[in-house]
């Protein structure tokens, strides 16, 4: 019985396989949101017109895959088994493609990535400097795969871990074999997987679920968005897999509405699993049962919080809850439930099918395997990467990343959201692991990565992340939910200029309260941003206090834009662009802002023709200055 | 298990949270958001401690108890963060008050300025007083506040009866959503938006009224600040007299405390310590309390007919006329109407006085169709060995339920609290009625049958559980031979025409029903309103004896049952009010003396009629002589709840005007008339007669009341055994001309002679009692709109409606609720009451419907 399940499988395998043999080249076209932004799925269409209508039908397929993770230069085409990486392809460049790449076997230079320290063009996906640092594990099927049909995942060796751990694995083996991977939770506080499966295990009780939280709700993060959309099978077989070490008979998939792609993914590839007998009854044959269901999220960012996510798939508001007890122990509808994050799910698989030892030799001496960063900002290269723990950040931005967007001059990096905090340049070489972020005042996360330079304004950074999470605090708990907000209002007022000389030991004061008197994850991590930025950048803040002056230039009531009349060249360019009508001048002659008018939009600075570069920022006493002089009759007029 | 708390060392036990154990020990810890009854929330952080070997600062209302544990509350550490939080709070709350330097000086010298729309400090506040976040700032001593103050302006919510919602005094404890949703069962608000903007609120912000809301006043209760506040008492003075006593509006009998000003009765909340009701109350209770003694409908002064209209007299003269008139009566000539709403002391003597003083035995009962009257008849009658007595919390140890005929959450909330709370548990819920209810959400099954068919439901159900397990045991009950051969006499194919249910579905019932350990039955009215009542209880009788299930009757007015207890060992009993609508009618009786409710008698006046009541009435206006009486809330007595439950309520206010206690006035004619045993000075004296004379009361002292649970005394006689019920139970049949079948069951909302509905204009938005619920598809036919007037038509007389169109009812069913003393015009006992035959009132009646007055 056992033997014809997996043999079917393999046999699944091996026709699939088969029936792709006539078609050696596969163009792959990525299909992750960033490209579908850039209008990818048009693209494909556009290829297998094309190749229809060039008769390669036979030869070439066209596979419409999942996210590649250089979502900068989308949409991006890989041309298998070659591997021939073109990006920014765009539906006139099909034709050519199709003829002179698949056909005549040319490459086409002018759809090649072009390294920028270097000036070569890179050929092939894999040289590409953004991947090449990189070590894509989880995500390293993404771009072979058509998420829409399992038989992709099939052919690349998916569903055998689970065979394998149905057939050749008792529940506690699998346990130990997550547990000596030291696979730690993804979702962000690094809690080990496998201590927490056996936590579950034991836990009495009839009834026991496992949940894979996908409400992926820090700004700038969509590596779980991804992975669903992308590989969603990869999350089903470990979900599977960890049912099945915890015996746990029902699963939920929590995942945003926001996200239609994932969820439609997702729903699909569960049918799909449950037609090839990878869910339900008997699993695979086993005297395994076990289904999974998908719960659309209402958006709430708190619900990504466990306890706020089991309320909300029970229909109640998503209020967290005070812990212990632990899901654990009582957590869906008071049973035993096991919560995951997405990417956590997604490593399983590949640690049973390449063993615990292997996974364990990635990473640093605590922080085992990989973990997928989602990098943003001012950067070059935004995207989604995959590394080895232990990664200095350095690498992240400069090898990777290629660096800061316009050559600017590098700041700080936000990690782990909203409940992270802002590193600086001196943190650049900080192996990036669980512990090290900790002790930086920051936070692994669920692993966005937002990217700084010099024009930002650290407060108004913190301003932004506290705002972000008083929006989306629940309201349960006082410190929450109106310590967030009395945090805004001092921010608020610093960035306004407003600031007392008290106000710094005031945000300090109330931070430790709210960290250490809040209700759950969301409250207790909510100040690291204003904590972190108050330890690296304090300096930025006596500035907005002391001298009412941002040092970045972005706070809008104190800086002022000023037209240097020495580099003016009249060019009426500023006077047009100005919404308010606050410059005055003529042809050839210098212009002149109107200061009471002047809303500082930042138009005229936009719009002056980097040749001439005329219009400036000052704060602090040269604003004061220019300031003076605006009101000085003699000038103005 | 030990734990140590600050220096003390507590011995305790397992399940408790650290702020219980301190609470019971004295140990104070600041908490805003903890609740009696109410699951642990842990939102408001002002209970956090530390505890040695834990992470953090857990707090104590969350976190349980554990062997060797230590805890510290009072940690500069702990008071700093704690004010902080407060701080927090205030930043949201109305505070200039609270931190003002000049607050002692105030609270001494200044009065309380309260009518203000907008409460923008403690002195502008109706809570003033009975805050606790009042309380806490004074606790944690907190005289500066640093953040700066955000008003959040939302506008004061007034469109729902009896309490305004000012949302800016909210903290968001949730104590109002924890116990609507926990204890009440309603949820009826709940937390809306996040973060900032989070608040406390109803589905697409409608009125509470559209929300499902009771009114039951518990999230008022529940509030610590004045967010919630009672519109009638806010803008009254400070309460200076609080006093408990037992409600007198329904047959729970719950403890409330009535604030009173200068003998003015202010506002009547639930008593944490009431042993019936734990805190909580209905909207009777909690705000009908001071309707009862404030109306101004209340008989003020004894009035006489002089000429053609009534005339205020002195007592001595009132009195002085009524012996004088009913000397002139043979005992036969006379008939005396009690009412359930008066005490044990008032209706013994009352029965007393028609014994003795007037000779006659013509005392009228308008409870002759209650569901105790009926089954203690039938119990007295074939000598059945029961207990009428139990506890509501026998209700908690089941675990299947049994519901039939009564509508729980209106008539009997209490109860209805109980039921919650083990459905909550597990326990599974069984509802047979002819209606659907929002209740029925709660159970497992809802049985929805035919008008008129519980008998035949109940003995299909005993059929199938003796199908299908093993009758050994009850062979040796006697009759079962009997009850045997009548179950095989029924046939199963006739249950879809007899119930309108289905077999599979009945069959699923008696599963359930059987499957349980430890059963409960609980019937209601609707159950002894049938064309024969006996045989419904007979076959729940029967069903309960055959698979061991405790019964628990629930019980109409406040003191039904201490009223039938003193009436039970003396002859005749009492007579039913179809009775009484017959003899005025035959002209049998020529002078009726009334101290309860009537129904409509008729044009025909007898001879002479004495109204001695609490409040007006349409009989009043008739009357030769009016009594004023004064309200329970005027004076002391027992009353006999529900369950059995003997309590003594206490006076809280003198009498209005010149109102004087029922005792009292009987006392005085009993006097008048030359009968030396009327001289009783107290309801004590009373008292002494009763626990003499009456089996159920015997030995009880009064002074050992409300000190110890006292029930009333049950002597063990009769014997267990099945009982022979009728195959084919007679069920009231439409006609032609008749079309329809109206249900009536009893509406508890009334007080003597007070209609709550019609007082007050709060109580008439969320309980009308002049609808008559149309289904769906009869509105159809009929062309009926909701809202709209109609005319009720039996063969005997018509009144008129209003039409409630719902789902809730089956085609062809019209459903309304009676007042049993609504002596007005439009009262549904016109369609009873015949001039010919004797009426039996509130049978299921076919009836027709037309638009229009």
């Amino acid at each position: 019985m056992e033997e014809v399940y997996i043999t079917r499988l393999e046999r699944t395998k091996a026709e699939i396989l088969a029936s792709r043999k006539q078609a050696m080249t596969v163009v792959t076209v990525c299909g992750g949101t960033g490209c579908h932004a850039y209008g990818c799925l048009k693209v494909a269409q556009a290829f297998e017109e094309e190749i229809k209508r060039q008769n390669l039908h036979r030869q070439v397929s066209v596979r419409t895959t999942g996210c590649h993770g250089f979502c900068e230069r989308g949409p991006i085409v890989v041309i298998q088994p070659d591997g021939i990486f073109y990006q920014r392809v765009q539906i006139p460049d099909i034709q050519e493609i199709v003829t002179e790449t698949i056909k005549n076997k040319k490459i086409l230079d002018r759809l090649l990535y072009v390294d920028p320290k270097t000036k070569k063009s890179v050929v092939l996906e894999k040289e590409v400097p953004f991947y090449k640092t990189q070590e894509r594990i989880v995500f390293g099927n993404n771009g072979f795969i058509d998420p829409k049909d399992i038989r992709d995942y099939i052919a690349l060796d998916g569903y055998k871990a689970l065979a394998k751990v149905l057939f050749e694995m008792t529940a506690e083996e699998v346990i130990d074999e997550i547990k000596a991977s030291n696979l730690r939770g993804r979702g962000g506080a690094g809690f080990p997987t496998g201590k927490k499966w056996e936590i579950c295990r034991d836990s009495k009780s009839d009834v026991k679920y496992i949940i894979c939280n996908a409400d992926e709700g820090d700004p700038g993060a969509y590596m779980d968005r991804s992975l669903l959309e992308g590989n969603p099978h990869s999350v089903i077989e470990g979900m599977i897999i960890g049912a099945y070490a915890i015996g746990a008979s029902e699963g939920y998939i929590y995942v945003r509405m926001e996200y239609p792609l994932a969820v439609n993914n997702i729903t699909l590839a569960l049918e799909q699993a449950r037609e090839y007998g990878l869910l339900g009854q008997s699993i695979l044959g086993s005297e395994f049962h076990f289904d999974i269901h998908v719960f659309r999220g209402a958006g709430a960012f708190v619900s990504g919080e466990e306890t706020s996510m089991m309320a909300s798939i029970e229909g109640k508001r998503a209020f967290p809850k005070q812990r212990p007890p632990f899901p654990a122990q009582k957590g869906l509808w008071g049973n035993p439930t096991n919560i995951n994050n997405v990417e956590t799910w997604a490593n399983v698989p590949y640690i049973i099918n390449r063993g615990a030892e292997w996974y364990s030799g990635i990473g640093t001496p605590t922080s085992k395997g990989t973990k997928i960063f989602s990098l943003v900002g001012k950067i070059n290269n935004t995207g989604l990467v995959e590394v080895p723990m232990g990664i200095t950040m350095r690498k992240i931005v400069y090898d990777i990343g290629g660096g800061i967007k316009n050559n600017k001059k590098f700041k700080a990096v936000q990690t782990g959201g909203p409940s992270g905090g802002c590193l600086p340049a001196q943190l650049l070489d900080l192996p990036i692991d669980y512990e090290s972020l900790t002790r930086a005042g920051s936070m692994m996360g669920s692993g966005g990565m937002i990217v700084m330079d010099e024009e930002n304004c650290m407060v108004d950074v913190a301003r932004y992340f506290l705002n972000f999470t008083q929006e989306e605090s629940c309201g349960k708990c006082v410190p929450c939910r109106v310590g967030t907000r009395q945090l805004v209002e001092i921010l608020t007022r610093i960035t306004q200029g407003k600031g007392e000389e008290e106000d710094i030991k005031k945000l300090q004061n109330l931070s430790k309260t709210i960290k250490s008197t809040s209700l759950c994850g969301l409250g207790q991590t909510a100040p690291n941003p204003v904590l972190t930025t108050l330890r690296y950048f304090r300096d930025e803040y006596e500035a907005h206090i002391k001298e009412k002056a941002c040092p970045a230039l972005v706070c809008k009531e104190l800086i002022v834009y000023h037209i240097e009349p020495e580099k003016c060249v009249g060019c009426l360019l500023c006077l047009k662009s100005c919404p308010v009508e606050a410059i005055s001048g003529e042809r050839k002659k210098v212009h002149v802002i109107d200061q009471d008018l002047c809303i500082k939009c930042g138009a005229c600075f936009d719009i002056c023709p980097p040749k001439v570069r005329a219009v400036s920022k000052y704060t602090g006493k040269k604003k004061e200055r220019v300031l003076k002089k605006a009101s000085d009759p003699r000038v103005n007029r | 298990m030990k734990i140590r708390i600050d220096e003390h060392i507590i011995e305790t036990e397992e399940h408790k949270t650290i702020l219980e154990v301190a609470r019971d020990n004295d140990i104070f810890i600041p908490s805003l958001c903890d609740f009696q009854g109410l699951e642990p929330f842990t939102g408001c952080r002002l209970c956090i401690v530390e505890v040695s070997g834990k992470k953090g600062f857990p707090p104590a209302c969350g976190t349980y108890v554990e062997e060797g544990m230590e805890v510290k509350t009072k940690t500069a550490r702990l008071q700093r963060m704690r004010r902080q939080i407060l701080e927090l709070i205030l930043s949201e709350h109305p505070n200039a008050c609270l931190i003002c330097r000049e607050k002692e000086n105030c609270d001494e010298f200044k009065s309380t300025i309260r009518k203000v729309g907008e409460v923008t400090g403690c002195v502008l506040c109706s809570n003033n007083g009975r805050c606790d976040l009042q309380d806490i700032v004074e606790a944690l001593k907190l005289d500066t506040i640093h953040f700066p103050s955000v008003y959040r302006n939302f506008e004061v919510k007034k469109a729902d009866p009896f309490f305004d919602r000012n949302y800016n005094l909210c903290i968001l404890c949730g104590r109002c959503v924890r116990v609507c949703q926990e204890i009440r069962g309603a949820a009826a608000i709940s937390f809306i938006f996040r973060g900032t903007k989070a608040i406390v609120g109803t589905m697409w912000d409608r009125p509470l009224i559209d929300a499902g809301c009771q009114f039951c006043g518990a999230c008022a209760d529940a509030c610590p600040t004045g967010a919630l506040s009672e519109r009638a008492v806010k803008y009254d003075a400070a309460p200076d007299a609080r006093k408990e006593t037992i409600c007198g509006l329904c047959s729970m009998g719950c403890t409330l405390e009535v604030d009173s000003t200068q003998g003015k009765l202010l506002s009547s909340q639930p008593a944490e310590q009431g042993p019936v009701n734990h805190g909580q109350a209905c909207v009777r209770g909690r705000f009908m309390i001071r309707d009862v003694f404030s109306s101004p409908r209340r008989i003020l002064s004894p009035m006489m007919r002089k000429g053609k209209g009534l005339e205020e007299v002195e007592w001595d003269e009132a009195l002085t006329y009524v012996a004088q008139r009913l000397k002139e009566f043979k005992g036969k000539e006379i008939g005396m109407l009690i009412s359930p709403h008066l005490s044990c002391e008032d209706n013994y003597l009352l029965l007393k006085f028609a014994r003795e003083a007037l000779k006659s035995r013509k005392v009228f009962g308008a409870f002759d169709d209650s569901v105790y009257s009926a089954y203690q008849r039938m119990v007295g009658r074939q000598n059945l060995l029961t207990h009428l007595n139990y506890r509501i919390e026998d209700i908690g140890q089941a675990d299947v339920i049994f519901l039939l005929g009564e509508e729980l959450p209106n008539t009997h909330p209490l109860i209805w609290l109980e039921v919650l709370k083990t459905v909550k548990n597990g326990a599974k819920l069984i509802i047979a009625s002819p209606f659907d209810s929002p209740m029925n959400r709660y159970a497992v099954l809802s049985l929805i049958h035919k008008p008129g068919a519980e008998a035949s439901l109940l003995n299909f159900i005993a059929k199938d559980i003796h199908e299908n397990t093993d009758s050994e045991k009850l062979s040796r009950i006697k009759g079962f031979d009997a009850f045997q051969s009548f179950l095989n006499r029924l046939d199963p194919s006739q249950i879809p025409e007899l119930t309108g249910l289905a077999e599979e579905v009945l069959r699923k019932a008696a599963r359930i029903f059987a499957e349980g350990e430890r059963r409960a039955f609980l019937f209601g009215s609707r159950l002894t309103l049938a064309a024969e009542p006996e045989q419904n209880l007979i076959s729940l009788w029967n069903l309960a004896l055959e698979r061991k299930a405790q019964l628990f009757p629930l019980g109409g007015e406040s003191n039904l049952r201490g009223t039938l207890e003193i009436r039970k060992d003396q002859p005749g009993g009492f007579l039913s009010l179809s009775k009484l609508v017959q003899a005025l009618s035959s002209g049998e009786l020529k002078a009726l003396y009334i101290v309860g409710p009537v129904p409509p008698v008729g044009k025909k006046k007898p001879e002479f009629l004495v109204v001695q009541d609490s409040h007006t009435s349409e009989t009043a206006e008739r009357a030769d002589v009016v009594l004023p009486a004064a309200t329970f809330l005027e004076t002391e007595g027992v009353f006999v709840n529900t369950e059995g439950r003997v309590q003594k309520f206490n006076k809280v206010v003198n009498p209005r005007g010149k109102s004087k206690p029922d005792w009292w006035i009987i006392s005085k004619i009993g006097r008048k008339m030359q009968h030396r045993d009327f001289t009783y000075k107290n309801p004590s004296a009373i008292w002494r007669d009763i626990s003499r004379s009456v089996a159920g009361f015997s030995r009880i002292s009064r002074a050992s009341l409300n000190k110890r649970e006292v029930f009333l005394q049950e002597e063990k006689r009769g014997e267990k055994r099945f009982l022979s019920p009728k195959v084919k139970p007679a069920v009231e049949q439409t006609s032609k001309k008749y079309p329809y079948l109206l249900c009536c069951e009893p509406n508890l909302d009334y007080y003597r002679n007070m209609i709550f509905s019609k007082e007050n204009r709060g109580f008439r938005k969320i309980r009308d009692a002049r609808w008559v619920m149309v289904s769906l598809e009869d509105a159809e036919t009929l062309r009926l709109k909701g809202g709209e007037e109609v005319v009720l038509e039996s063969t005997n007389g018509r009144c008129q409606r209003i039409v409630k169109i719902s789902r809730a009812v089956p085609e062809g069913t019209l459903r309304a609720r009676y007042i049993p003393g609504d002596d007005a015009d439009d009262t549904l006992a016109r369609l009873y009451t015949s001039q010919t035959e004797e009426p039996r009132l509130w049978r299921p009646m076919p009836v027709r419907i037309k638009r229009g007055q």
